[in-house]
């Protein structure tokens, strides 16, 4: 029984992935094989970005809802590649080289506010980001930029709201190295480097370092006692999530073709959240694991939830069950996280 | 021991200079906020019960906003024209926020301390309830009497219904001209005398209890309060009272637009009660009024004024987007924040 | 007399420690009932138990009976209590601070406006704020308080906070018994003194009055009887009347066992001093140390002994920084700096801290990381590739110096992989001092290695120190608040009492010289009186 209890989350994605390939299945000319290439395109793409809540996650701070400051990060790297023209591997390295220093930056000031907020780290952050986007909004307005592929063609003044990537940037690594296995597209190049980046994390979990950010964590009394600076680790961690996820977006961004921005980054924690706790973190601890079982689970059936709505004429029930899914995964790792600390 | 609230204070500077640089006429903006304050202060009061329990701020008044408008959906649906449509709307979406706020307490009792993100997290899933209610199940499992607002698919609610019917209801009573500031005087009386029933409440016995709990549960516990009870109660007060300031607003605006009109609700009624010197902690009704005036005051200003500073309305606007989350920021650091953090703390506790 | 309250047979186990063991308890009207033992005696536990507190029943309810005025009731919560005429004055204060000192008195029993009454009921009347003022001052007066009862309690100071608690429960109409919890904790000896009598006014209206406090001359002071706990069982119950009631013989109780068998044979050759304390100072709450000055030379085992709230637990948080501290710590004539715990574990002085289920251990880590953590972050043992804080974990020489150590400690487990939340209590604490082990340490300082750990498993806890003592030459402070313990192992022992070294005796000391520094005395004083 608590098997079931503490896994309610992922057997209920699970059934309702299986009644969703069933139904797809029945309602015909379903292109199957397409829709699991769009799977794995979806994994590596949103996943960079689950992966960056690890960190916080295992020093104890809890869900990263300040992810948006990492996007930040991200969005400004891909602008200054975009801007000065970089196309090709070499543009995506660019905006990553580039994402990454504004993302230590951000991440420190970030680290800044959440020790301050003790134990309130998820609220907080979450509001920080908000604030933040709204503050880049400005920025994207005034911004010094002059490749006009990025700023609106009449009116001047400020970037576009979407910017193209195809002549840079788009669908580097979706299109690198990709290759056919029975009909079904695999994405390699991007497999890859999201299958480095868990590698590399989860190296990084088994060091000196990481251990120590994971005891703090479990325990900052024991932490403490053991001679470590509790607060330094925290904000390791956070630099840590918010590079990851200026990263993340990077990867995002170039597969989906396009940079969104202003309120874009707003609401993208929720996702990423609910990916991690299906994945099977507790909100108190997290491996890379987890993020490979949620975000595959996640977005494998909003995949497959599409074609379905369609065939219902309802286009728009794909993302409202996403929607529902997701913030009932948040709801439920919540309550259930309480309900371990009353007893 | 008193000490200056800061943040009207920094609210009525934003707005002089907001003022200053629209160049909009005092008597326009005057007319405006008193449009928003009918509108909005019922909304912003939905706040202050679950800051008093110690709940924080209760994002999930936008569950509150959607009963009401689920209400009003349910009666156009059954096309109930008039003030009595308007009062079985309202009762509708009342009986809906009880049963609702009756789960939502449930759930929030068991994610103590985790109130606020528990809330928005509720916000997103009812959200989502909502629409598929309405954007997929009218057409299909609930029968389409009123064809008028039915989508062209045959599915789904159309996105914006018009409200003519109960358009300004309210409103248009007693309307006071004073030269040109135009007081709808029964629906400021109104506001008010919601806001007195609320301040009436926080002084009865039940007020003292949510008080109390609002204090310390766990001491309000050993007291012989029954904490889970009264903060259940809290919550389905909260949003019964959001759900009339949803009712009150949409007959203010006269069209219902379906899937967006409670979108941000949440965040601006958190922002102004802020605006008006509450914390995450501490509330009280008069915050609500101060608050209301302030913060819609600085809202109808910024757009102007960043037109003519930057040439660039937009500009006004994400302004005024930033306002509403960094209030809600700030008032987050300076409220759960810890000034001194020291190296540990353990309780030294008997068995 | 009648009996007011009487406890039979209550037991009450969290998971699998039995807290409390079929304890009786009679408090008749009238009687001031004192009621003593050491932390974690389960004194808390059972008042708790009686005021139907919620975390009694979500760790599943108690056994055995509670009746009042004869008749069996069912405590499931605080409600149930206040009900049925229980009161209770909390040491750390049940009061809400954002409420006026009226309104926290009159709390649940407020005045109404009678129109609004008839009109509304009673949860949904006026509050008459002027009347329970007014009333609030007047029960504060006959407590000899004169007050401004609308100033809120988180401004009012300490011993004042404790009348405005007292206030509430005596305010109460139909109040049976009352607990005061340490009534005095808060308050200096002149308001302490002061209480006293407010007390037995209470009890000469026939309330019956359970008593619970560390200062035990103010138990003998004003208790007519008094209940003795030690591991959750009632071990004496004295009573006033038949003369046995004095300080030697509740501290004897409270202590334990007074037959030892040294374990240590003969004082191992102790070396030279090399750490000195010199007014150290901690400001740790509810166990502050005023001022604790002594030599501590190589090689030897110091125990610390003390009644709770005294000091003695402090020794450690403070040594490591964990609250603040004043004075000097010597080592080889440095001064020891703790503002960062890594500096003071640099200097190979380690702390295993009482709780150890939270701060001692990562309970869902295996047994190899829990051991070589701290040596892996500190002596940069157990690691490859050196890369400084990049550096790898070896697991492979983890691992086998984890077994070295499940066979050197003798750690009953599956396999040095099983979650040390598994373990019982005894194997956890040899995982601890595994743990500190691996650091090599030069001063080892536990706190409590004993508590919650049955009677085998203590003696191989004793074994393990001394053994560590032995083979390794280390230093090791061992504070307890088991004499017994402590006299099994140590070359001496320092007395803690409020907050300063009292005495300082050897294991060899008669009881009694201990019984009565617990308390404050020493033996030429009490032959004087």
């Amino acid at each position: 029984m608590p098997l079931l209890k503490r896994n309610a989350p992922q057997f209920f994605v699970f059934f309702f992935l299986v009644a969703m390939a069933v139904a797809t299945l029945f309602v015909g000319d379903m292109p199957l094989a397409g829709l699991v290439g769009d799977a794995l395109v979806r994994l590596f793409m949103n996943g960079v970005m689950v992966l960056s809540l690890v960190p916080m996650l295992s020093a104890g701070v809890g869900v990263n809802y300040g992810l948006p400051i990492g996007l930040l990060a991200g969005l400004l790297g891909m602008c200054v590649a975009v801007n000065y023209r970089l196309g090709g591997i070499a543009g995506f390295a660019g905006a990553i080289l580039v994402a990454v220093l504004i993302g230590l930056i951000f991440g420190y000031a970030y680290a800044r506010v959440s020790r301050r907020v003790k134990g309130h780290e998820e609220i907080t952050g979450l509001f920080v980001g908000c604030s933040a986007v709204f503050i880049m909004c400005f920025f994207w307005n005034v911004a010094p930029f002059t490749n006009p592929e990025m700023l609106w063609i009449i009116g001047g003044g400020g970037l576009r709201p979407t910017i193209g990537l195809e002549s840079t940037f788009g669908k580097v690594l979706n299109d690198l190295g990709t290759f056919n296995v029975g009909g079904i597209q695999i994405p390699l190049a991007g497999l890859s480097f999201f299958g480095a980046l868990c590698l590399l994390l989860s190296l990084y979990l088994h060091t000196r370092s990481g251990r120590a950010m994971a005891a703090v964590g479990e325990s900052e009394t024991f932490a403490f006692f053991s001679g470590i600076n509790v607060g330094k680790y925290k904000t390791i961690a956070v630099v840590q999530s918010t590079v990851i996820a200026a990263v993340g977006i990077c990867v995002y961004a170039q597969s989906y073709g396009f940079i969104e921005l202003y309120n874009a980054p707003l609401m993208m924690a929720f996702p990423a959240a609910s990916a991690i706790l299906l994945g099977g973190s507790t909100g108190k601890r997290a491996s890379v694991i987890h993020v490979l079982v949620g975000t595959s689970l996640f977005q494998t059936a909003y995949v497959f939830s599409g074609p379905l709505a369609n065939s219902l004429l309802v286009p728009e029930l794909s993302e409202i069950l996403r929607v529902i899914i997701s913030s009932s995964i948040i709801l439920y790792a919540l309550i259930y996280a309480g309900e371990g600390k009353s007893a | 021991m008193k000490r200056i609230n800061l943040a009207p204070v920094s609210f009525l500077a934003l707005f002089f200079g907001g003022l200053f640089f629209s160049k909009m006429s005092v008597i326009f903006v005057l007319n405006e906020v008193i449009t928003r304050f009918i509108r909005d202060a019922v909304l912003v009061l939905a706040l202050v019960l679950p800051i008093i329990a110690g709940m924080g701020i209760n994002f999930a008044i936008v569950v509150g906003a959607m009963c009401a408008q689920a209400g009003i959906l349910f009666i156009i649906i059954a096309q109930i024209n008039g003030i009595a449509g308007f009062v079985s709307a309202a009762f509708l979406g009342i009986g809906f926020s009880a049963a609702v706020g009756y789960l939502v307490g449930r759930c929030l009792n068991r994610v103590k301390g985790k109130e606020m993100i528990a809330t928005i997290v509720i916000g997103m899933l009812a959200n989502g309830v909502y629409q598929l209610v309405f954007l997929v199940g009218y057409g299909t499992v609930i029968p389409a009497h009123n064809r008028e607002i039915l989508l062209s698919t045959g599915k789904g609610v159309r996105s914006m219904v018009d409200l003519a019917d109960y358009r300004n209801i309210l409103d248009r009573i007693w309307v006071v001209e004073l030269g040109d500031v135009t007081i709808p005087v029964f629906m400021v009386l109104l506001v008010l005398a919601f806001c007195s029933v609320v301040a009436y409440f926080v002084n009865t016995r039940i007020g003292q209890q949510i008080k109390a709990v609002g204090q310390d549960t766990d001491t309000a516990e050993v007291l012989g309060i029954d904490v889970n009870r009264i903060r259940i109660t809290v919550m389905i007060l909260s949003l019964a009272i959001a759900c009339l300031g949803q009712m009150i607003y949409l007959q203010n605006i006269g069209m219902f637009s379906v899937y967006t009109a409670h979108g941000n609700s949440d965040i601006i009624s958190a922002a102004a009660i802020l605006a008006g010197g509450a914390t995450i902690k501490e509330a009280r009704v008069r915050h609500v009024i101060l608050g209301v005036f302030l913060f819609h005051s600085l809202f109808i200003v910024s757009p102007q004024a960043g037109q003519h500073i930057f040439g660039n309305a937009a500009l006004g606007e994400y302004f005024r987007s930033f306002v509403a989350y960094a209030t809600i920021t700030v008032a987050l650091i300076l409220n759960l924040g810890t000034r001194t953090v020291p190296p540990m703390q353990t309780k030294v506790k008997d068995q | 007399m009648t009996s007011v309250l009487r406890l039979e047979r209550i037991s009450k186990s969290f998971g699998p420690y039995r807290v409390l063991k079929s304890v009786d308890l009679v408090v008749d009207a009238g009687e001031i009932h004192g009621l003593v033992g050491e932390n974690g005696s389960g004194k808390t536990t059972l008042l708790n138990i009686i005021m139907g507190h919620p975390a009694i029943q979500e760790s599943g309810g108690y056994s055995g009976d509670i009746l009042l005025d004869g008749r069996r009731v069912e405590m499931k919560s605080p409600q149930d209590a206040i009900q049925a005429g229980l009161g209770m004055v909390h040491q750390e204060f049940a009061l809400l601070p954002g409420l006026t000192a009226a309104q926290n008195i009159k709390l649940g029993r407020e005045n109404l406006h009678p129109f609004a009454r008839r009109l509304l009921g009673e949860s949904l009347a006026y509050v008459d704020r002027a009347r329970d003022r007014a009333e609030a001052g007047a029960i504060l007066r006959r407590l000899g308080i004169e007050l401004d009862t609308s100033i809120k309690c988180g401004n009012l100071a300490v011993n004042l906070k404790q009348y405005v608690e007292l206030a509430r429960e005596i305010g109460r109409s139909g109040l049976r018994v009352l607990i005061l919890d340490e009534p005095t904790a808060a308050l200096d000896r002149e308001d302490a003194h002061r209480l006293m009598p407010l007390i037995q006014k209470l009890a000469c209206q026939g309330i019956g009055i359970i008593f619970v406090s560390h200062r035990l001359e103010e138990v003998l002071e004003i208790c007519h009887r008094i209940t003795v706990l030690r591991d959750g069982e009632v071990v004496a119950d004295l009573d006033q009347g038949d003369g046995d009631l004095n300080l030697d013989a509740v501290a004897r109780a409270m202590i334990g066992r007074s037959v030892v068998e040294m374990k240590r044979k003969g004082n191992s050759p102790v070396g030279t001093v090399f750490m000195k304390f010199q007014d150290f100072a901690v400001d740790m709450p509810g166990e502050m140390i005023r001022n604790f000055s002594l030599e501590i030379s190589q090689g030897e085992i110091l125990g610390v002994a003390g009644l709770s709230g005294h000091g003695k637990l402090a020794l450690g948080y403070g040594l490591m920084g964990a609250y603040p501290t004043r004075g000097r710590v010597l080592v080889d004539d440095r001064e020891l700096d703790n503002t960062c715990s890594s500096k003071v574990l640099a200097k190979d002085i380690c702390f295993l801290p009482d709780e150890r289920r939270c701060s001692g251990l990562l309970l869902d880590r295996s047994l190899v990381e829990n051991i070589v953590f701290t040596a892996a972050q500190h002596k940069h043992k157990f690691l490859r590739l050196h890369l400084g804080p990049l550096s790898m974990i070896n697991w492979k020489s983890s691992r086998e110096y984890a077994r070295r150590s499940v066979e050197w400690f003798g750690i009953r487990c599956r396999d040095v992989y099983q979650q040390v939340g598994q373990l019982s209590g005894g194997n956890q604490q040899k995982v601890c001092l595994a743990r500190a082990v691996a650091l090599e340490p030069r001063v080892l300082v536990v706190a409590e290695p004993t508590r919650g750990v049955d009677i085998g498993a203590r003696e191989a806890i004793f074994e393990a120190l001394l053994r560590i003592n032995q083979e390794r030459g280390t230093t090791i402070i061992c504070v307890s608040s088991d004499l017994a313990d402590l006299k099994q192992i140590c070359d001496r022992i320092v007395v803690m009492y409020e907050g300063e070294v009292f005495a300082e005796l050897s294991s060899h000391s008669q009881d009694v010289e201990f019984s009565l520094a617990l308390g404050g005395k020493r033996l030429a004083d009490n032959a004087a009186s």
